[in-house]
């Protein structure tokens, strides 16, 4: 299955997905992150909690996609991965489409195909968002000075991203190396393969 | 009630036709084998207890990965090497077709129906695009434990209603 129809499995999923007001989406976004500044006031440890978040939303989309993209008439084949860069291609292009509406390219492929990076021109998480500058004392939640530049506002990312592939037996580790935020002219996740889990009856029953 | 008429009773020859088509029971397991929900779906479902379902849903998990390393068939593109790549689809016997949908997450959806009604796969995947809409979008649900979750099992109700009444509805 080629990148570009991909691509327009995505569009006809996200054809089809009810849709939220983008601010809404946006605001409600915020007020969570900066709840969680409040709360943990370690820029590492928000990073973290987003991360798990996002964990537990990707777990539960993950079926969404699946099934949709199923009984939408694509057939297995536009989910069905051979490799890490079919995933890829449906993490990005089913994946990002469907559930943002956005578009997000793959790339940056590792010699050994074990890592790769997508590339989000746009983020509709950070729609209205400007990042404090250090040691900005006006700013009331880094009470200890702490460095807000250290926190990874759209980790949420991270976590679905990594939830939805250990769904389907794909241990990742996903990072956000660029960031619009913080300057970079685009955001890009980092994804790397740690480890392909196996099911069923599992290695204890096989025979020597 | 009045007393029985000396008009010619119903025939005796009066039978329902060999195979009433209809679906009978919903089942889906979880990855590690665990009854999450149990549904009778028509009229006709057998009565079975909900501890009888979760020994029929655990045996059904064993065989279905039993299956699978069993089976000499490899089609092409086959991953396992030892032996298919998803075990049971389906069953058939002379009162009863059973279908599973194992999805790519592990969980399997089961229906079981009377031989000839038509649609089954379909409705599967239906129900599968339920799950994933009303059980995992509840955010008191947890994963892989059993599904009280009455938006799903209204919307399952309602569209094996659809298939009986409305004939084959897919979309």
């Amino acid at each position: 299955m080629s990148s570009s129809s991909k691509a327009q499995a995505g569009q006809a999923l996200w054809s089809k997905m009810p849709k939220a007001n983008a601010e809404l989406f946006a605001l409600t976004y915020g007020s969570l992150v900066t709840e969680l500044v409040r709360d943990y006031e370690d820029p590492i440890e928000v990073n973290t909690q987003l991360d798990r978040i996002g964990h537990s939303i990707g777990v539960r989309c993950v079926d969404e996609l699946l099934s949709k993209a199923d009984l939408a008439g694509l057939g297995a084949s536009s989910t069905m991965c051979a490799n890490l860069r079919d995933t890829a291609e449906v993490v990005a292009k089913v994946g990002f489409r469907m559930f943002l509406g956005i578009q997000a390219e793959v790339g940056g492929f590792s010699q050994d195909q074990r890592s790769f990076s997508i590339y989000l021109q746009e983020n509709p998480l950070s729609t209205f968002v400007e990042l404090p500058a250090a040691g900005d004392d006006d700013y009331q939640y880094g009470a200890g000075g702490d460095d807000l530049r250290k926190l990874k506002y759209s980790n949420l990312y991270c976590g679905v991203i990594r939830g939805a592939l250990e769904q389907v037996n794909l241990k990742v580790e996903c990072n956000i190396v660029r960031d619009t935020l913080k300057g970079d002219e685009l955001n890009e996740i980092r994804v790397e393969l740690k480890e392909v889990l196996s099911d069923g009856a599992g290695d204890d029953y096989k025979e020597e | 009630m009045v007393a029985a008429s000396f008009h010619s009773p119903p025939p005796p020859t009066h039978r329902p036709p060999p195979f009433e088509m209809g679906f009978l029971h919903l089942f889906i397991v979880n990855k590690s084998g665990g009854l999450i929900l149990h549904r009778p779906l028509g009229p006709t479902a057998p009565k079975i207890s909900t501890n009888e379902w979760l020994r029929i849903g655990s045996t059904f998990h064993s065989l279905h990965a039993i299956a699978a390393e069993a089976t000499p068939v490899k089609l092409p593109g086959n991953k396992n090497s030892a032996g298919a790549d998803d075990g049971i689809e389906q069953i058939e016997g002379r009162g009863i077709i059973l279908k599973c949908l194992q999805t790519r997450t592990g969980i399997k959806f089961v229906l079981t129906a009377e031989p000839g009604t038509p649609g089954i796969d379909a409705v599967l995947r239906e129900i599968y695009v339920l799950y994933s809409d009303c059980a995992l979008k509840d955010p008191f649900y947890e994963l892989e434990m059993p599904i009280r979750c009455e938006l799903f099992t209204n919307a399952v109700d309602s569209l094996i209603d659809q298939v009986v009444n409305g004939g084959v509805m897919m979309r």
